[in-house]
């Protein structure tokens, strides 16, 4: 069976010759992906070597080659798609087989995705959005060529577009969709180096640190950057030292810059490998968004498929006035994000324009922005009692990381206290906007149309006080972080539930 | 504070006062036979399982061999018999005006709404149990993440059928 680009991009007409294979270099792919795979067989190499069986740990490795490339190439060989007029035919398993119709009309979402290894091979991953639960759900080609997945793509948006039902299966599908595109939103490297400026994070600081520790003996310099005697050496191979002895806040400083620049150095570098050449445009019908430095992805947004607007921005760089967007759709972006990110950093008058393209505003200053009740810092505040109660009891039995407790639990404690004042809403009349947080302020637009359903809760706590929750069933997001109006009157509740409850729904 | 004052009953724990308040109609009574077998297989086991426990161990190392049993059962006896019908005093549900609306518990009460036209496809279910009362429980299924099942239990079985007949009715004329 032939696999070429050109055969891949083609429209497919006769069901029986035009079964397609993943491309070859996927097999490429495999022995690559088997190097973090070896890791499981290091014990077994392990165990040979303290049994003393050193001969067999060549034919041993050479085996578990051999095993994992036949395994890969019975799974590509097994492994065969069909592109038809209105679906795709996905056919997979060594033993097992697993016959999969994906209709066109079912796929919300196509997206394009290449690593490192697959962009030297000119190979992307496909994966196909159908908006049913659970990621394993999520059906994919991994990998085709990439310009097949880009004709496949078209292919398909055309065919959602009502395109393919007029024209004859034998046209080719890769001419341009009707309307031109649009470039809304792209990064130059210069914002990018301000936006990883704003990110600061000292996650990276914890593996440093580890791997410092980890590494100690084996560094072939002799040098710990939180180790303030190290500087004061550094120091004496200058000269320094005994200004430096006198002077030991320059140590303290020593250590500071450090950390500062790690956590500089790996916001900056975080922002650059994910956004790198990042572009936002508007398709006929999708927001089309492509980014990334070693993984370069290829994600659409299908419009009348964003259900709510999130804005996020941090305590510091709002001041600056720098957000960040996310839309939420029916289909997730990638594997732990729940929302597709499509403006990483922006002033507001750059974010606008995206927001008009999905119909949603952003509220006007002068809103009419109403508190939730301080009651929901309760939750947090049990919490810190518990904490304190806790580290308490163990100081008592006398272990001094106890005190550890108190701290916590009075930090948790303010933080919630402080935390509830930020909690606010207001009703735009077409949408909901709620706002939340002081750290990370978190505004999110909703529009009545996109509530599936609406919870009013109270309970033993909220009711006496005459408060109640609101709750949104919305499409797609995570299931953990509903959005939700907590702790208003219950009057207000149910007459903002009725008003929008009567919205007409979104196409 | 809002100090409206309460045109209802006040007695948080007067069964009728919660549903007439908000204007839901009541489950069918039947229902609390349903949930007071199901409570009984959960809690018949663990009141077993604590008999022998007293049995086995408590009576071997001279501790007060008896004790444990007879809480056990008295637990389980007191929480079959008065449980069930008061939970179910709690559920209440409203169906009309294009919506469907189900509430549910007291100490933390949840009043769902759901539009007719939300609905992406309707269950009902019967268990053995269910059966043997006659009764069904009707379960909504909407596209949201939160909520995406609103189920109503302890509905006549005609009547959950005509209340699928209902809804997917609407959804038919919302599609046409």
């Amino acid at each position: 069976m032939t696999d070429t680009a050109a055969a891949a991009a083609a429209p497919i007409i006769d069901d029986e010759v035009n079964w397609q294979r993943l491309h070859p270099a996927t097999l490429a792919l495999a022995i690559v992906k088997l190097g973090p795979r070896s890791l499981n067989f290091l014990p077994a190499v392990a165990a040979l070597g303290f049994t003393g069986n050193w001969v067999w740990i060549v034919p041993a490795i050479l085996a578990f080659l051999l095993f994992s490339l036949v395994a890969a190439w019975l799974h590509w060989l097994r492994f065969r798609f069909l592109v038809g007029d209105d679906e795709v035919v996905i056919e997979s398993g060594v033993l097992s087989r697993q016959h999969r119709t994906i209709p066109f009309d079912r796929i919300q979402d196509v997206s394009i995705e290449q690593g490192l290894v697959s962009r030297a091979l000119g190979i992307a991953k496909v994966g196909f959005e159908t908006g049913a639960g659970g990621k394993e759900n999520d059906a994919g080609l991994d990998a085709i060529a990439l310009d097949a997945a880009q004709a496949l793509r078209t292919t398909i948006r055309a065919h959602r577009s009502g395109e393919v039902a007029a024209v004859a299966a034998s046209d080719t599908p890769d001419a341009p969709p009707v309307a031109e595109d649009r470039l809304l939103f792209a990064m130059t490297p210069r914002q990018l180096l301000l936006a990883g400026l704003f990110n600061f994070s000292l996650a990276a600081l914890a593996v440093v640190g580890a791997g410092m520790q980890f590494f100690d003996n084996l560094l072939p310099f002799k040098f710990n950057i939180f180790n303030p005697m190290d500087w004061a050496d550094v120091a004496e191979d200058y000269g320094l030292d005994q200004w430096l002895l006198s002077h030991r806040w320059v140590a303290g400083i020593g250590a500071a810059m450090s950390l500062l620049l790690i956590g500089f150095a790996s916001g900056i570098a975080t922002m650059f490998f994910a956004n790198w050449d990042f572009r936002l445009t508007r398709e006929p019908r999708t927001l089309r968004r492509t980014r990334g430095l070693t993984t370069r992805t290829d994600v659409a947004v299908p419009v009348r498929r964003v259900q709510a607007a999130i804005l996020v921005t941090g305590w510091f760089r709002q001041r600056f006035g720098w957000h960040e967007l996310r839309l939420q759709s029916l289909a997730s972006d990638g594997e732990k994000e729940r929302d597709h990110q499509v403006v990483p950093f922006a002033q507001l008058e750059s974010i606008d324009p995206v927001l008009a393209e999905v119909a949603i505003t952003r509220p006007e200053g002068d809103a009419a922005w109403q508190q939730s009740h301080r009651i929901i810092a309760l939750g947090g505040l049990v919490g810190a009692l518990g904490a304190s109660v806790g580290g308490l009891v163990a100081v008592s039995f006398g272990q001094a990381l106890g005190w550890f407790g108190p701290v916590v639990g009075i930090l948790i404690g303010t933080a919630s206290l402080f935390g509830a004042r930020f909690h606010r809403w207001t009703d735009l009349g077409e949408q909901v906007a709620i706002r939340r947080g002081f750290w990370k302020p978190k505004l999110t637009l909703l529009p009545h149309a996109s509530v599936q359903s609406v919870d009013l809760k109270s309970d033993f706590i909220l009711r006496p006080l005459g408060l109640a929750t609101l709750v949104f069933g919305v499409p797609g997001g995570s299931s953990l972080a509903s959005h939700e109006i907590p702790a208003i009157p219950i009057a207000t509740a149910r007459e903002l539930r009725d008003r929008i409850l009567t919205a007409r729904a979104r196409a | 504070m809002t100090d409206t004052p309460a045109v209802y009953p006040t007695d948080p724990f007067d069964p009728a006062a919660l549903n007439a308040a908000e204007g839901l109609d009541p489950v069918d009574p039947a229902y609390a036979q349903v949930l007071r077998v199901a409570t009984a297989l959960n809690l018949i086991p663990l009141a077993i399982g604590a008999s022998v426990f007293d049995y086995m161990l408590v009576r071997h190392i001279e501790g007060p061999y008896g004790l444990i049993t007879a809480l056990a059962w008295l637990v389980a006896i007191i929480v079959i018999l008065t449980f069930p019908s008061r939970r179910v005093s709690r559920w209440g549900y409203k169906i009309g005006d294009g919506q469907l609306r189900v509430a549910r518990g007291w100490l933390f009460r949840t009043d769902t709404i759901v539009p007719f036209v939300r609905v992406q496809h309707i269950d009902v279910g019967q268990g053995p149990v269910e059966r043997w009362f006659g009764l069904s429980h009707l379960i909504v299924h909407t596209s949201g993440t939160h909520n995406s099942t609103v189920t109503l239990p302890g509905l006549p079985a005609d009547l959950a059928a005509a209340m699928r007949e209902t809804i997917r009715r609407h959804i038919q004329t919302d599609f046409a």
